[in-house]
This record gives structure tokens, C-alpha cells and sequence, in this order.
């Protein structure tokens, strides 16, 4: 099987994907009696043909989970239909010895998606609300935003609630979802009028994560009746939530418009703590 | 890749070849939309038919989004933020050859069921329109606009990647044409 040499020559690529073909001809000659009828790929490991990767074109890994870049189309197929392909990492490839196995994410097993996206959702909410070095720069650490996370929140923040509520829990919980989706759309949108700077996706998820602190707010409220540790704790984690909205926020508009991108986040987290407090 | 045209020409019927895939595309999108339309008839409450439902849509636009559509399609879409702070959108396809040797059956199934589910969200979302249950629309809206999303993102995708096919092809023809030349000149 064709690995990657380290020629002293980098060959052109395409001269070195037809010694691949030819080698890989060769080597895989005595299996090569095609199936009358062409096995279904199995699952996990369908064969993307070798494309040589050029060095330049893969940045290196980011610190983070990021879902690796896919290469440039560039290959010339070293007819995969021959090779029976049982592992996807495992493939002729010129030059990517450096970064491990092909980064390649059209091939890996759901199990890596799954876990790739739960990573990603715990990394995102430490980010968000613990306090952590990249706060200064929020461009960079939101970079991986998801959606999953704000929805889970927003949703567990409405389930809590409707448990809260004695009475007309339906309707607790359609305003809580409502109000909570669509005030962090009206909030990016607030910041996008003003002139900032900001994409949308990673603000709405920057506001689903910030509920973090609310939500733990209201899990606790939900098992305590009494008013007075209400009163005590949702102001606690309404400061909590705007603190870790904070940065990103003012950040994304220029000085002087800042208490304007600001006050209606602040407004919204307050709304919530009351619906928090108020509900028995 | 004769022996491919061949085998296919001689086989007028192929089977699903990803069945166990095809069948978690499919399920989680009646799923959903069956919950959906039976919880009148036996669920009281609103916050049971609310996650539910949208768990099993979101489930839904999880699995067509990172499993399906790799395995059905070979396409896979998403958004990155580049180190300029700016948002792409990121589509990726598996070359040519494995691209048509994609099982059509497969492919059918994906694309038709994601068209389907869509407008049957838009149908419901009509009737509680129509019947001003603001609380249901709020429901389809949320799963209409998970599907839509899917099919936004795979549509593009797909076109995408006959952009990429044309250029690689182009690409490659000049590219093979210089190194024969260069080859030719090497022996001379």
C-alpha cells in the first residue's frame, strides 16, 4: 500500500497518484475480482480516493474541537472500487503524515460526530460563562458557536418553569420559550441595527449559553418556597448571566452605542428573573 | 470503471444499500410528524407535544445533517468563523467516483423525503394557522424551520459540488495534458 514517502523530490501530484494507482493495482491485484454486484460501502468508511494533500493547504488544528477543513477536491481517483476499504485513516495520501490520519469528516463513525458535538458544547458554555483567559477576545472564543446548547437551555429553562407553576402550565411554558427565542433574535438583530459587528448565529448562541446561570437559578427556586431565598438567588445568577454576556456584547458595537447594545440583554435576563421568582 | 458501467447496466434493480441509515432518515421525521398530528387525540398538555416534538425534529436535523446526508449523499454542510472574524459556510462532497457510485435508490429516498417533511410541516403550520393556535404554530414553526434549514444547506451543497466536479474536471484535463507534454519532452 502506497504510503506517504517522504521523497527528496516532492513529485507533482498528479504524477504521484498514478504511481499510487499503479502500486496500488499491483498490491491489491490477487483480491480484485469484482463482486457481480457492488458490495453496499460499509458504513463507516466510505472511500474518499486519495486526495494528495498538499501540505500548504491544511492549516494546522485549532485548539479547539473545529471540524477539521475539508481539502480541495483535487485528486485523481486511484480507483477505490478496486481496494476492498476497511479503514478510512488508513489511504495513500502524499503528505499528511503530519496531522495524523486524513482529516476527513465525511468517513468517521457517528460515534466521533456525536462525541465531536458534545465537546463542543461543554468547551462553548465554559467558555461562555466561567471566567477564562479568551474573554478579552470574544471573536476568537465563541469561534465554534452551536446552536445545540441554547436549545437545550432554553428548553430546560421553560420545562422548569411550567414544573414550577400550580396552574396554566402550558401557557408558562409556550411564553417562556417564546419570549426567550425570540428576544435573543430581536437582541442580535438590536445589535446588527446599531452598526455592530457581530454574526448572528454566534450571538444567538452566545445568549442561550449566558441562560446557563438562570437556569441553575430556577432549578433551585423550583425545590425551595421560600420567597426570601428567591429574592436572594435570582439576582445572584441575573448578575451571573449578564457577566457573561458582557464582553461579547460590547465588544461587537462601537464605545459610545455600548449601553444601547446592552441595556435590552439586561432587560430581557431581568424579565426572566422575575418570571422566575414570581412563579409558586 | 467499465466494470462498473456493466454491472450496473446488467442489474435493472438495486437494493437500498444503506438500509439501516435510510431507516433512521425516515424515522425520526414520521416520528415527529405523526406525534405531532396523534397528540390531540391523547395528550392534554401542550409542554409534552412542545418537546417532544421538536426533540424528535431536532434529533431529526441532527441525524440527516451529520449522518445521513454523508452516508446517503456523500454531502456534509456547515459554518465556520475564519480567523477574520467573518462566517463561512463550508460544503463538502466525496469526489466523482464515489459520487456515482452512490446508490440511486439511497439518494432518491433522502431528497424526496427531506422535500416531503417540509411540506407537511407547511401544511400543519397552515391548519393551526387557521385555527389561531398560536401555541401549535409555535411548534411547526420550530420544525419547519429545522427542515428548511437541512434542505437550504443540502441544496447548496449539492450544487457545490457540481461546481467542484466541472472545475476538477477542467483541472484535470489541463493537468494530465501538461505532464504527458512534459513527460513527452523528458524522453526526447
Amino acid at each position: 500500500m502506497a504510503m506517504s514517502h517522504n521523497d527528496s523530490v516532492p513529485l507533482h501530484p498528479s504524477s504521484q497518484s498514478d504511481i499510487d494507482e499503479i502500486e496500488n493495482l499491483i498490491n491489491a491485484a490477487p483480491a480484485t475480482v469484482l463482486p457481480a454486484r457492488p458490495q453496499s460501502p460499509p458504513r463507516a468508511s466510505i472511500p474518499v480516493s486519495s486526495s494528495p494533500f498538499i501540505q500548504s493547504n491544511i492549516p494546522p488544528p485549532s485548539f479547539h474541537n473545529k471540524p477539521p477543513i475539508p481539502p480541495p477536491i483535487s485528486s485523481v481517483s486511484v480507483s477505490p472500487a478496486v481496494l476492498p476499504v476497511t479503514d478510512p485513516n488508513v489511504r495513500p495520501t502524499v503528505s499528511a503524515e503530519g496531522f495524523g490520519s486524513a482529516p476527513n469528516t465525511l468517513t468517521e463513525p457517528v460515534w466521533d460526530t456525536v462525541k465531536r458535538d458534545l465537546s463542543r458544547i461543554i468547551s462553548n458554555l465554559k467558555l461562555v460563562v466561567f471566567p477564562n483567559p479568551f474573554r478579552e477576545d470574544p471573536g476568537k472564543a465563541l469561534r465554534d458557536w452551536d446552536l445545540w446548547g441554547p436549545f437545550f437551555f432554553i428548553v430546560f429553562l421553560g420545562l422548569v418553569l411550567s414544573w414550577s407553576a400550580s396552574v396554566r402550565k402550558s401557557e408558562v411554558f409556550a411564553v417562556a420559550f417564546a419570549v426567550l427565542a425570540a428576544g435573543a433574535i430581536i437582541l442580535t438583530l438590536n445589535v446588527l441595527l446599531l452598526g455592530g459587528h457581530i454574526i448572528f448565529f454566534q450571538s444567538l448562541s452566545l445568549l442561550g449559553y449566558c441562560l446557563f446561570p438562570l437556569d441553575i437559578g430556577a432549578l433551585v427556586c423550583m425545590f425551595t418556597s421560600s420567597v426570601l431565598l428567591k429574592v436572594i438567588l435570582v439576582p445572584i445568577t441575573l448578575a451571573w448571566s449578564s457577566w457573561a454576556a458582557y464582553p461579547f456584547m460590547s465588544a461587537a458595537v462601537s464605545p459610545r452605542r455600548k449601553a444601547l447594545a446592552l441595556y435590552p440583554v439586561f432587560l430581557m435576563y431581568v424579565s426572566v428573573g422575575f418570571l422566575i421568582i414570581a412563579i409558586d | 470503471m467499465n466494470q462498473i458501467q456493466d454491472t450496473t447496466i446488467s442489474r435493472p434493480t438495486e437494493n437500498y444499500s444503506n438500509p439501516k441509515t435510510c431507516f433512521f432518515h425516515v424515522i425520526f421525521k414520521a416520528a415527529s410528524l405523526a406525534f405531532y398530528v396523534l397528540s390531540a387525540l391523547f395528550v392534554n398538555s401542550f409542554v409534552i407535544v412542545f418537546v417532544v416534538t421538536v426533540l424528535l425534529a431536532s434529533l431529526d436535523f441532527w441525524v440527516v445533517k451529520n449522518v445521513s446526508g454523508r452516508i446517503l449523499v456523500g454531502l456534509r454542510w456547515w459554518n465556520e468563523i475564519n480567523d477574520l472574524g467573518e462566517s463561512v459556510w463550508k460544503f463538502e462532497c466525496l469526489d466523482q467516483e464515489s459520487l456515482s457510485r452512490m446508490n440511486k435508490k439511497d439518494s432518491w429516498l433522502f431528497w424526496w423525503t427531506l422535500y416531503l417533511s417540509a411540506v407537511a410541516w407547511l401544511f400543519l403550520g397552515i391548519f393551526s394557522l387557521i385555527r389561531f393556535q398560536a401555541d401549535y404554530l409555535l411548534v411547526v414553526g420550530v420544525c419547519l424551520s429545522l427542515s428548511v434549514a437541512n434542505i437550504i444547506g443540502f441544496t447548496k451543497c449539492r450544487k457545490d459540488a457540481k461546481n467542484q466536479i466541472q472545475q476538477f474536471a477542467q483541472q484535470t484535463i489541463a493537468s494530465r495534458f501538461s505532464s504527458t507534454v512534459q513527460s513527452a519532452f523528458s524522453v526526447v
